[in-house]
């Protein structure tokens, strides 16, 4: 199973080349910008979320801040009035009158105030704003702030919101700001309570006017916890709702989470000054929230947007690097099929320029390298086609034969058998089955069946010696490199000579090297023919009778097979001899 | 060959993205289109179902749909009402709130409501029908027995009483007198002289009360079963000076109602909680919109209040429903 699927895979990978430059450039490039663009998405999107949040906070505490003045000032002028109405009631000459229309004026002005009572030790109504039918059955003196007034006439209590009980017919919901006023008659002090009755719709105003989101809203609780204001009291009263009004109560005034709800939101508490209310702000986070699956879902569009941009260019951008690149590539692929007719244009970035051009050159020797083989090998067949051509020459045939009929005439058989002995041997030795190569042993064996052929021609004309370390007779050697040299040798060197000529052949080894040496004690050459005898084609200084075959012919065959630093050396003095020294690799093929 | 699976591949990649982004463009954008509530009560203008639409209001108000508030202005007017609801239909509402007239009557109506997908949700008075299952509105039952405990507080439990209630064959009605019966049957020495049936109406309530008085001379109490009868008992009793020797044992708190509570005049009072009729109704209709679970029966609640308790904290809630003081509908003009 997990073979077919890693075939599977290799085949994907095969099919879609995934290692190649272009698909490793887009994939990189892919990889890095999709890192790229994650950290920069993720790093915006914390950015946004956080300064969002500060943000909701730090502009719900200013909008609290702000009703939290408007409040205080309200809350104030309710104090201010109160002030106003217990100044008239303690001044010298207190006029009833006079403070009914300053009550009169003052509910005229102000909306907001339902009723002004002044109420005496006793409960009984001094004076009230709006005059009408007192509800009989409500007795102030039975009220709790009422009592605890009378006991501390200093102090001023707000009462959370109550269904107002002053009249017979008319039961608003009121807030109530409550004082008590002392002043001397007689030198005994008396007690009176003033109450302002409020309804809310100022305080509804300053709270509803303000926004903190779609769904965020403002309430004022007491010091007791209880609802001063709520934007839906009627609910909160109807137990459909409630705030966690408790937790408010007991904050320090700044921002909080709360969940109560099970939502989560900002909760921010600032006091109220005077009343010892507290406005407390609702933000929801949810609108935070949404604003924000808003702002994530413009992210992951351009996100995606730039992946596909991205891919897009990265493809063409790898593509426009790797097409001279893969243009190179096929032109090696025909070059691995053996087309050397090619060459690549040069163009495109620097190091594909390079690239280029080295494979031109490359190519162009190459090509130039194989021609050379080429014209080598061809030669290497020529010359020894040549040295072939040398062994079967018709006039040393001729010669021999000659020798060998003159000899059987002569009743000399035994010198019969022995040129005919080494002239097979001599033949069998030059075609050695085609092989170009042969030992050591062999090549000597060669030379000296040449040698006993020409000894009987020549007669007593010349003796030689061979001198071979034994050791090197299994070594190899390109045949026929001796037999020129011991032709000219003859022809040139000893033949010409009145006395006895000698002919020396050693055979050893020169550190790498095998060294043929070949001696005469002939007339030597001269410099100047020496030194064309390696250079010019020898057959004009050999002339008729000859091998046909000269030095030059040995020469160029051995360094075609060994390389330029083998091959001839020829050593000659007139009158004193010729030495020509034949130096091949030890280790030869 | 290559180059040109690569583009195809990319076109189609560009096309799945632009796809995704204008769904999620398509998921961002969208807003929901404005749900339409109808909320048909018994009585446009009595002050009970004034706060009834309050409480709808806010929920409208809170869940951002539309209310549209409606009934007859008569109780009786049962044809009225199936007007109404099948006009609610006609709109295409996307559910209505219905406070019946009548239990039977508005059955066939509401189901026709239902056969078209607009779920129906009863509150205060339901109808008697196995399908609509949602109801909204006080225990009538036991706001039945609390009324008999109250009788049994103020009066004693010795006495001689006659009961106004109001609409034979109305679900509240029959409920409450269960209630009631439960509760003064477990005490031998209350004797029920009469049972009358005022209509919903406080004039025939008053004129029967007149009747009745002169009848029977002895009653101890008159239990009223909702705000007509015992406004028209209370009524008559002024007018024919038995305040404080006939008392009132009665249901909700109208202004009116209150106004004798607070004089003495009617003893005790079950009050129930409108607001919350108003609200939970709209709030559970939206919630049948969206195919959420709702509650087969809520009970609003009910509470005994008298001269005194009328003013607890907790109570002035529930008897004087708030405003802000610029539109005071407990001020009668």
């Amino acid at each position: 199973m997990s073979g077919k699927v890693m075939g599977l895979l290799k085949r994907i990978h095969t099919r879609l080349r995934l290692n190649s430059i272009q698909n490793v450039i887009t994939l990189s490039f892919t990889s890095v910008m999709l890192l790229a663009m994650l950290i920069v998405s993720i790093s915006l999107y914390h950015l946004f979320s956080d300064s969002a949040e500060r943000n909701a906070v730090t502009s719900t505490q200013q909008i609290i801040d702000q009703v939290s003045l408007n409040l205080n000032s309200y809350v104030a002028e309710m104090m201010e009035l109160s002030d106003i109405i217990r100044s008239s009631l303690t001044s010298d000459n207190f006029d009833k009158d006079e403070l009914s229309d300053i009550l009169n004026v003052t509910a005229k002005i102000r909306k907001d105030i339902v009723t002004m009572v002044v109420y005496s030790q006793k409960g009984d109504v001094i004076i009230s704003n709006p005059i009408g039918v007192y509800n009989k059955n409500f007795e102030v003196t039975t009220q709790d702030w009422f009592i605890e007034l009378l006991n501390n006439p200093a102090n001023y209590i707000f009462l959370s919101p109550h269904v107002q009980r002053f009249f017979e017919n008319s039961h608003p919901w009121v807030v109530s700001l409550c004082r008590g006023v002392t002043y001397y008659e007689n030198e005994e002090p008396i007690v009176l309570v003033t109450m302002v009755d409020m309804n809310f719709s100022t305080i509804e105003q300053m709270c509803n006017n303000v926004s903190l989101g779609k769904r965020g809203y403002i309430y004022i609780i007491d010091e007791y916890g209880n609802m001063v204001y709520h934007p839906q009291q009627q609910m909160i009263y109807a137990g459909l709702k409630t705030e966690n009004a408790i937790d408010a109560l007991t904050r320090e005034p700044g921002s909080y989470f709360d969940d109560h709800t099970g939502e989560k939101r900002i909760m921010t508490v600032k006091d109220v000054g005077h009343s010892g209310w507290k406005i407390v702000g609702i933000s929801y986070v949810d609108e935070l929230v949404a604003n924000r699956k808003y702002f994530n879902g413009f992210i992951l569009l351009i996100t995606l947007f730039a992946i596909a941009f991205e891919i897009l260019a990265s493809f063409f951008i790898s593509a426009k690097i790797s097409r001279p690149i893969k243009l190179l590539e096929t032109q090696m692929k025909r070059l691995e099929t053996g087309d050397f007719d090619i060459s690549v244009e040069v163009k495109g970035e620097g190091e594909v320029k390079q690239l280029s051009k080295a494979f031109n050159i490359m190519v162009a020797r190459i090509k130039m390298l194989m021609e050379q083989i080429i014209t080598e090998q061809e030669e290497k067949r020529k010359s020894e086609l040549k040295a072939l051509q040398a062994q079967i020459n018709p006039h040393f045939l001729y010669n021999t034969l000659d020798s060998i009929i003159w000899m059987n005439e002569n009743e000399n058989y035994e010198g019969v058998s022995v040129m005919v002995a080494a002239l097979a041997r001599l033949f069998r030795i030059s075609l050695s089955r085609g092989n170009e190569i042969i030992s050591i042993g062999d090549e000597l064996e060669h030379v000296k069946s040449y040698l006993t052929i020409q000894k009987v021609r020549y007669g007593d004309k010349f003796d030689y010696s061979i001198d071979v370390d034994s050791t090197l007779l299994s070594r190899k050697t390109l045949k026929l490199i001796l037999q020129p040299i011991i032709e000219n040798a003859i022809h040139h060197g000893v033949s010409p000579l009145n006395e006895k000529g000698i002919i020396k052949i050693s055979v050893s080894s020169e550190s790498d090297k095998i060294l043929f040496q070949v001696s005469d004690n002939g007339y030597g050459i001269t410099p100047e023919i020496l030194s064309e005898l390696l250079v010019q084609e020898s057959t004009s200084y050999h002339g008729s009778g000859s091998s046909g075959v000269g030095l030059k012919n040995v020469n160029e065959r051995i360094k075609l097979c060994y390389g330029e630093e083998y091959g001839l050396e020829i050593l000659s003095e007139v009158d004193v001899g010729t030495t020509v020294n034949i130096r091949i690799p030890y280790n030869g093929l | 060959m290559r180059l040109i699976k690569n583009i195809s591949c990319i076109t189609a990649l560009l096309i799945l993205i632009t796809f995704i982004s204008g769904c999620l463009g398509n998921s961002i954008m969208k807003s929901e289109d404005q749900i339409h509530i109808e909320v048909i009560v018994k009585n446009r203008i009595a002050p009970f179902w004034t706060v009834v639409e309050m409480g709808a209001i806010a929920a409208g108000r809170e869940f951002g749909v539309n209310i549209h508030f409606d009934g007859p202005t008569d109780e009786k007017d049962i044809e009225e009402q199936i007007n109404m609801v099948q006009r609610a239909i006609d709109l295409k509402a996307d559910a209505i709130v219905l406070a019946a007239c009548d239990s039977e009557e508005l059955v066939d109506i509401a189901h026709e409501a239902l056969s078209k997908k607009i779920p129906v949700i009863t509150i205060d008075s339901g109808i008697n029908s196995q399908k609509v299952k949602s109801f909204i509105g006080t225990d009538n039952v036991g706001a039945g027995e609390k009324l008999g405990q109250a009788l049994v507080n103020k009066v004693g439990d010795s006495c001689k009483i006659v009961v106004m209630s109001f609409v034979k064959g109305a679900a509240s009605c029959d409920q409450r007198e269960e209630g009631l019966f439960k509760t003064l049957d477990m005490y031998e020495d209350i004797q029920i002289v009469d049972i009358i049936y005022c209509n919903s109406d406080v004039d025939t309530a008053e004129n029967l009360t007149v009747e009745i008085i002169e009848k029977y001379s002895d009653i101890d109490a008159i239990v009223g079963l909702n705000a007509y009868g015992t406004t028209g008992a209370a009524k008559a009793i002024i007018e024919q000076n038995k305040v404080g020797t006939i008392k009132i044992i009665g249901f909700d708190s109208t202004p009116e109602e209150v106004r004798y509570l607070e004089r003495d005049i009617i003893q005790s009072l079950v009050v129930q909680n409108p607001f919350s009729m108003g609200y939970l109704g709209v709030k559970y209709a939206f919630e049948a919109i969206k195919n959420e679970k709702i509650p087969n029966i809520v009970d609003t609640g009910s509470t005994v209040i008298d001269k005194d308790s009328m003013f607890y904290i907790e109570n002035q809630k529930l008897v004087f429903p708030f405003t802000d003081g610029l539109s005071d509908p407990t001020v009668i003009p």
